[in-house]
């Protein structure tokens, strides 16, 4: 661990100045430990959302809400630890392209609950 | 006898596969795969396949393993068609009845998008994105054999549900109730599902691999504004595919909950939903049919622009219209099922999302004549294909806003206008393209062209018949027939009409054959192109030789304008005339590997256990897949080097190393 962290602080120093934010920042454990244990986080979430659903362990509204909590925390997870949002070769571009995923993802979500309460004049 | 053998006959060929059909396809099945087993082992080929093609991970080469499928799935899509359109022609005696009929259109369907268009789709991306942009690979090679083995297993489990167990039989769509396993038992809904999320995965890594390709691989110099046409339409294309497939992945995989673990998502008892499936499927569907049409724009602007010996007409208008489509193709998808009462407005919104696509589509086709006028144009089969294109299309488009006109579209739902509709553009727009595609880039991917002459007659009747086809089913439509009937009364005026389909039909079913023929004469008989540069073609993949060396090129391009090659060509320094022994540098390539293809088999095993509920099999499936994945993540022994001086005589050998 603390050899790696030396590794970068040197390539950060052997950058030109002003080129410092171009530095590469990668995660360089020794051993998997964040992946280990998010795998194991995930799952967890997983099965803590399964259960409460299958047990009925709450009232309706908020074991939405709550499983809805769970899947935000999944997901952060997801990308944080496995989709190397923290990692990048100079700035971090890939913020822009999720910025987009997310626009797209929760636009094509609100028009699908918008589609699906069938305020309609017909039937 | 075991007391099991009976219970397996039962369950893996129950009476609906022993029909007089079904045992003719078994035969004929059993007969090529022993044809191929006794080739292979009488020339001693199994290592050949082994080597060269089952663990390959040359885009090139996965390029034909693409082609080469999806020509077999045209082939089944196609029979399928003509015995749909045998049984409409004589309707009293309905060679194939109405359960035979249900599960034909649905395998029609089903395959013709999912295991023809897009493999045909991905032959193109493999064989030339990255010669296109300058680049010796995609970015994640064996991520791309990993995508073609799961398609090949996909449509390998979809391909043999007709003769185990029974075919799917709920339209290539999939809708529940249909699917719900109270209404439909057996194994047939399964496969569909199972089939199609495997694919589906497959697909999903194609679009992250080419889009990354793009992005991060270009050739130096070769800026966003300097991309060939297709390379924007393939990089839309992948967009597409990364956020339409998941909303697929899940309206997919909860139906194959209810299913086989009695949940209740889209059932019609304990509060389940089955519209959400037509929804979700449609959020996928509707993304689908531009995917499918993206690739073929590209090919046509090369094309257009190739055989008219100019520079695509309006290249800026053409980039920004294909993005403006990938968008749209996000906001239109209620247009499918505008009959379901979701209220007038949301209908209204999306009616006017629909007509809004044709603005950027009418941009295009403008620019593809305007790139016509005044050049100087070869007729060529690639080029015919292209200028059947626009008018078929621009027809099929304006049927297309017609049906976006909501009161409208309350009548033509669900006929045969919608049919026809349907065919028109993707048959004139996604077939045409594709078989552009393979007459201008053949010589690149083989080395020879297809025969010219051949190729024409197959033109003209994949022309003249798609037009005999699907005329009459508009004229059809309006006389009130619905789609998937598999029989009507004599009395409605409608069997004249549908002779002439049947028969405009069987003229693209000859075409089919010519196409074949032409292939077989072209490998045997036509001479090798040696200067790589058949067509005078404008962009980098015709500076190589063909067929390309696997590593693509033995110096990377320096790309300084819009038609790199034609711009080298004119300034009379090419790839080949500036190559020098000291410029040639050892390269690091990918070594080929046999995960993908286990990988492939695993997800196979797995989902033909889970097919028919036979845990012990979908369990072991599961493992070889789990067991690869974990393989190939400690596989660091993944690249080879290949020397210098090796590369340097393959290019003198080509004649393209300057002394």
């Amino acid at each position: 661990m603390s050899d790696s962290l030396q590794q970068h602080e040197s390539s950060e120093e052997s950058m030109e100045p002003g080129l410092e934010f171009l530095a590469p920042k990668f995660e360089s454990e020794a051993f998997p430990w964040t992946q280990i244990m998010g795998y194991v986080f995930s799952l967890v979430l997983t099965f803590a959302a399964l259960l409460l659903v299958i047990n009925h362990a709450m009232a309706p509204t908020l074991l939405l809400a709550v499983i809805i909590v769970l899947a935000l925390g999944q997901a952060g997870l997801q990308l944080g630890v496995f989709m190397h949002l923290r990692e990048s070769r100079g700035p971090a571009w890939q913020l822009l392209p999720l910025a987009l995923a997310f626009f797209i993802a929760f636009g094509l979500i609100g028009v699908s609950y918008w589609i699906m309460l069938f305020k309609t004049g017909v039937s | 006898m075991p007391s099991f053998v009976p219970y397996l006959i039962h369950t893996l060929f129950p009476p609906d596969t022993r029909q007089p059909t079904e045992l003719g396809a078994d035969f004929m099945i059993l007969v090529s795969g022993a044809g191929i087993f006794f080739y292979l082992q009488h020339f001693k080929k199994w290592k050949w396949l082994w080597t060269e093609w089952l663990t390959t991970v040359d885009h090139k080469k996965i390029a034909v393993l693409y082609l080469v499928s999806a020509v077999a799935m045209l082939f089944r899509g196609g029979v399928d068609a003509l015995m749909l359109r045998t049984n409409l022609a004589l309707p009293n005696i309905q060679p194939i009845g109405a359960v035979e009929y249900n599960e034909v259109f649905t395998t029609h369907g089903t395959i013709m998008i999912f295991f023809m268009a897009m493999p045909f789709i991905f032959a193109l991306f493999n064989a030339v994105v990255p010669l296109m942009i300058g680049s010796r690979d995609v970015a994640f090679p064996r991520l791309n054999a990993v995508s073609f083995w799961l398609f090949a297993f996909g449509a390998l489990l979809l391909n043999i549900s007709f003769v185990i167990g029974g075919s799917p039989n709920a339209g290539w769509t999939g809708y529940p109730p249909l699917t719900e396993i109270a209404f439909n038992p057996g194994p047939g809904e399964s496969y569909y599902f199972m089939s199609l999320l495997i694919a589906g995965i497959g697909t999903t890594i194609t679009g992250i691999n080419f889009l990354v390709t793009i992005i991060r691989m270009r050739a130096p110099g070769m800026t966003l504004m300097r991309m060939p046409m297709f390379i924007w339409t393939t990089l839309c294309t992948a967009a597409l595919i990364i956020f339409a497939f998941p909303p697929l992945t899940v309206a997919l995989g909860l139906s194959l909950l209810d299913r086989t673990f009695g949940s209740s998502f889209f059932t019609l008892a304990h509060g389940g939903m089955p519209m959400m499936y037509v929804n979700l499927f449609w959020l996928f569907g509707h993304p689908e049919v531009y995917i499918v049409v993206l690739p073929a724009f590209g090919v046509f602007s090369e094309v257009v622009s190739t055989f008219s010996g100019k520079r695509l007409f309006g290249y800026t208008a053409m980039a920004l219209s294909t993005v403006a489509i990938m968008f749209l193709a996000y906001g239109t998808w209620v247009h499918h099922f505008f009959t379901m009462g979701a209220g007038p407005s949301v209908n209204a919104f999306f009616g006017l999302s629909t007509m809004l696509i044709a603005i950027p589509t009418g941009i295009k086709i403008f620019n593809w004549i305007f790139t016509m006028w005044g050049g100087r144009i070869r007729m060529t089969v690639a080029m015919l294909y292209q200028l059947a294109f626009i008018p078929t299309f621009v027809i099929g488009g304006a049927t297309g806003i017609m049906l976006a006109v909501i009161p409208a579209d309350y009548q033509f739902h669900n006929s045969y206008f919608l049919v026809a509709h349907f065919h028109n553009v993707l048959i004139g727009g996604t077939l045409f393209g594709l078989m552009s595609g393979l007459y201008y880039w053949w010589p690149k991917m083989f080395g020879y062209k297809l025969n010219e002459r051949q190729g024409t007659w197959a033109f003209w009747c994949f022309a003249i018949g798609f037009w005999v086809t699907f005329t009459p089913q508009y004229l059809l439509g309006l006389e009130g027939m619905t789609r998937r009937m598999y029989t009507y009364p004599l009395g409605f005026g409608w069997h004249e009409l549908n002779v002439i389909s049947t028969i405009g039909a069987f003229i693209m079913g000859a075409g089919f054959l010519i196409l074949v023929y032409n292939i077989y004469y072209s490998l045997r008989f036509q001479d090798k192109d040696l200067t790589g540069d058949p067509w005078d073609g404008r962009t980098l993949e015709w500076a190589l030789p063909s067929p390309v060396p696997e590593y693509n090129f033995a110096r990377i391009p320096v790309v300084n304008d819009l038609d790199a090659f034609w711009v080298m060509k004119q300034q009379g320094v090419t790839l080949a005339s500036s190559l020098r022994a000291e410029d040639v540098r050892e390269l690091e390539l990918p070594r080929n590997s046999g995960m993908p293809f286990i990988l492939g088999l695993g997800f196979f095993i797995g989902g033909f256990g889970m097919v028919f509920e036979w845990w012990p099999i979908a369990i072991f499936g599961g493992l070889i897949v789990v067991g690869s994945l974990v393989f190939s993540a400690f596989d660091y022994n993944d690249r080879k080097h290949m020397p210098a001086e090796v590369i340097r005589q393959t290019e003198a050998g080509l004649g393209r190393l300057q002394a």
